[in-house]
């Protein structure tokens, strides 16, 4: 898993390079505002920033058989090896004053107020008012892929229809490239401009973790504008979500597997190479 | 040894001993019979400075000489150079109630660390914090003493970390960490190297006199 992160990361190195001789000074990415170069000699790409909001897992995953066979033999291991705690030295202690007050048939002076016993029902009974969280919520039964409460234990990741053109086209959520802001800043306007809800997300850094490259069809290309270059940031989502229930169907949290479904070929290779699901 | 033999059999002129004294000199001079002696402990091929292999199992010389951790304090600025920012020094805290949990956490961290080359300056653990739980009583006013709850810390220091890569270790990390710990991650500071030295009340009481 660490190699193809490297493999992708020195890949994107050299883009920057071309970018740098070629835009000189639109480059944002060092945290610096720059200001641009004049236009008929800047670069025929337009700039877009990208933001991939993870909703991170809420839940741990399920054990495989495996993995709970271990753990069992682990804990037991761990049971016939530990010493006794002082709990288990009172009950014994405990045990043995009541086996003798039965043995000699006379009342002690001094009894416990409460005994061992006592205490571990009082025990028992908060235990058993606890009610653990359901693991498949709601959600993952509808199949509702506009909630934020499916799939618990995986990254979930936004997605939104966009009109290009003529079409309509899932992708994460972009914006264009402003002159006198940093790529980072891109995509922190992107998300403040997402819903009307104050989204919360903290960005784990200021360098983008991937890129996607395309060309305009050959009817929309100018001089001036070839192609479009998106510089995805990653950002984990803190608090906050759209308004429910969704309007239109505009915008879907999904995790990696079903990106496919959504997202083209050539755009879904290059995404899913920074996605990280463990 | 031979000699000796030589000159106590030369009275005789025999065949037989001369052939006797010869295979003698060819066991001892030729070939180490290991095997038909019974042993390498009875080899007598010891490594002596007149030998080829003198210095043998030397290898101190070959590897890096490590640096010698001197009790001061060693202070590191921050790098930031250019286009490769580099962060300074950075601690991952690894914070948990069960002690065994946080211990295993802080091996993985130091084993991934180790893995992907990023140099560890250190690895310790902060002084442990108890927790009294105290509850009220289900009849009456009264608070009494639940239970007893200790934090462990243990800290990670890292140095060398370069900002792309930092983002996707942050991630890594974030992810593999186990249920019951807590992640923090942030740059080393004074006050976090102050806080592990103990407090010093006698000097403390001299400067407050001197003040």
């Amino acid at each position: 898993m660490a190699a193809p992160v490297r493999r992708s990361l020195l890949r994107v190195a050299p883009r920057w390079c071309r970018l740098e001789r070629r835009s000189a000074g639109l480059l944002g990415v060092r945290g610096l505002a720059v200001e641009a170069a004049p236009s008929p000699r800047g670069s025929p790409w337009r700039l877009l920033g990208a933001l991939c909001l993870q909703r991170p897992p809420l839940v741990s995953k399920p054990l495989t058989p495996v993995q709970e066979e271990m753990a069992a033999l682990l804990k037991q291991i761990e049971l016939e090896r530990s010493l006794y705690s002082d709990h288990e030295l009172r009950a014994l202690e405990e045990a043995q004053r009541l086996a003798k007050q039965k043995a000699d048939l006379y009342d002690e002076a001094d009894q416990e107020i409460l005994l061992v016993q006592d205490v571990e029902d009082m025990w028992e009974q908060t235990f058993l008012q606890f009610k653990p969280g359901a693991r498949v919520t709601e959600a993952d039964k509808k199949n509702d892929q506009s909630s934020l409460q499916r799939k618990l234990d995986r990254n979930l990741i936004l997605l939104v229809k966009e009109k290009l053109g003529d079409q309509d086209i899932w992708m994460l959520p972009q914006a264009e490239w402003q002159p006198g802001e940093t790529l980072r800043g891109t995509a922190e306007r992107v998300l403040a401009t997402l819903c009307e809800n104050n989204i919360e997300a903290k960005f784990l850094g200021n360098a983008p973790c991937g890129h996607y490259k395309f060309k305009f069809p050959q009817a929309v290309r100018t001089e001036s504008s070839l192609g479009a270059k998106i510089f995805f940031f990653k950002a984990l989502l803190q608090s906050g979500d759209f308004p429910q229930p969704p309007k239109q169907s505009r915008h879907v949290w999904v995790c990696k597997e079903e990106l496919g479904n959504y997202l083209k070929p050539k755009y879904l290779a290059q995404v899913s190479r920074f996605l990280l699901d463990l | 040894m031979n000699g000796g033999l030589g000159k106590v059999l030369c009275l005789r002129n025999d065949p037989v001993f001369k052939q006797a004294i010869s295979l003698f000199r060819c066991r001892t001079f030729g070939e180490n019979p290991i095997c038909s002696m019974g042993g390498f402990l009875l080899s007598t091929r010891r490594h002596y400075k007149s030998r080829p292999t003198h210095g043998i199992g030397r290898y101190k010389h070959l590897i890096q000489a490590q640096e010698t951790r001197k009790k001061g304090k060693v202070e590191v600025r921050p790098i930031n150079v250019g286009t490769d920012y580099e962060y300074g020094v950075v601690n991952v805290h690894l914070i948990a109630y069960d002690m065994a949990l946080a211990e295993s956490c802080a091996q993985h961290v130091h084993n991934l660390c180790n893995h992907y080359s990023i140099k560890v300056e250190e690895s310790y653990a902060m002084p442990t914090k108890s927790t009294e739980v105290l509850r009220l009583q289900d009849q009456g006013n009264k608070m009494f003493l639940d239970s007893v709850l200790t934090t462990h810390e243990r800290v990670v220091q890292i140095s060398g970390l370069s900002a792309t890569f930092a983002e996707i270790f942050l991630e890594i990390i974030r992810s593999n960490l186990p249920e019951g710990v807590r992640l923090l991650v942030k740059e080393h500071t004074e006050e976090d190297f102050k806080g592990r030295l103990k407090a010093r009340p006698e000097l403390e009481e001299l400067l407050s006199k001197l003040n």
